[in-house]
């Protein structure tokens, strides 16, 4: 190491620390007075009325600021976009043939038991900590995890990218869709009780309106798309080491 | 307890930072700019914490901490992941196309 890289090195951790002085003097300024206050009191205490769904960040995320949620999915669309762009998209003919035997019995063993913790965390995403973002990374997951143990030439023929794209398009519309029949029927776009979605029961499984169904676009949403974005590194991967 | 989750964010964000300053490969770049988002995240997670408090799932026992920072943070966590993943397809090609990740080494506009 040459003494000018070294130098440079220590010019930028001292920055760093004094930065870092700065940061704790503005945080230690904060004031911590420990109560929930504006719009947060308002949810906290009127979220289960008005939504339906138990799960207060739900609430929030899939009722209050639905609308955010949307432009969010969109921003994972878009990344997607650009990450497939980027990659030629072929399919793999001849790739990595996955690992042994036993590791293929043991996932194939394991694999529902995945699929239903994803379910379960979707579709309770109301009642329970979880929802669509979680449970749809809990689906990309599996088809990482399906790429990995099976082979990538597995995952090209069983979820080949068109299935994907058109997983990821069904919950962009349903999304729209569920928001759109709110305009339609007159109480605003993504307006949930308020446009006639049934309530239920609190705390069971169908309940809080449209809530269940803005969980399952996302999640469809978010595990095609997180999954599209694998597959297209894998396929450089795999490109490079053949060539 | 907050001071102590307010603390190992500046010293997070702080790693961060020297790692995209010190560091020239740019996949370290990467790495710093995810941790500097952890850091910030971890921030706004530890601001709507109240000691002693319960989950924002009805019906609380107890006084319920604030639900606005973990549904700012879970869109925060999406958008994040998705940035770094486009960013680390820019490098692969970048790469690619220059035989390095270096960012001393990329210059230039090359067809």
């Amino acid at each position: 190491m040459n003494i000018r890289l070294a130098l440079s090195r220590l010019a930028s951790m001292i920055l760093c620390l004094s930065f870092g002085m700065l940061l704790f003097q503005g945080i230690a300024a904060l004031d911590m007075d420990n109560r929930v206050t504006g719009a947060a009191a308002h949810y906290l205490s009127n979220a289960p009325a008005e939504t339906g769904a138990n799960n207060i960040v739900s609430a929030i995320l899939f009722d209050y600021r639905a609308f955010d949620t949307l432009g969010e999915s969109t921003v994972i669309f878009t990344a997607v976009c650009g990450i497939a762009m980027l990659f030629p998209r072929k399919q793999i003919l001849h790739s990595a043939r996955g690992l042994s035997f036993i590791t293929r019995r043991g996932i194939g063993f394991v694999a529902p038991f995945i699929l239903m913790y994803a379910a379960a965390i979707i579709l309770t995403g109301h009642l329970s900590p979880g929802g669509g973002f979680q449970g749809g990374t809990v689906l990309a997951t599996f088809t990482v995890l399906m790429c990995v143990v099976y082979g990538s030439g597995f995952e090209s023929t069983h979820l080949p990218p068109w299935k994907k794209d058109l997983l990821e398009s069904a919950g962009a519309l349903l999304f729209a869709g569920v928001g759109l029949f709110g305009l339609i029927v007159g109480t605003g776009f993504l307006s949930n009780l308020s446009a006639g979605f049934p309530s239920g029961a609190p705390g069971t499984l169908f309940s809080a309106g449209s809530i269940p169904f803005l969980n399952i676009a996302v999640a469809l949403k978010v595990g095609a798309g997180l999954s599209t974005i694998f597959y297209c590194m894998i396929n450089i991967v795999e490109d490079r080491r053949g060539s | 307890m907050l001071m102590l989750g307010y603390s190992s964010a500046v010293v997070i964000f702080c790693t961060g930072l020297y790692t995209i300053m010190a560091r020239r490969n740019l996949f370290k770049t990467v790495i710093g700019l995810s941790l500097m988002e952890a850091s910030v995240l971890l921030v706004i997670v530890t601001s709507g914490f109240i000691p002693g408090g319960v989950p924002p799932i009805a019906p609380f026992r107890g006084v319920a901490v604030n639900p606005l920072p973990h549904a700012f943070t879970l869109t925060a966590i999406v958008i994040g992941a998705s940035d770094i993943a486009l960013a680390l397809a820019f490098i692969v090609k970048l790469n690619k196309h220059y035989g390095t990740a270096d960012i001393d080494k990329i210059r230039g506009l090359r067809g």
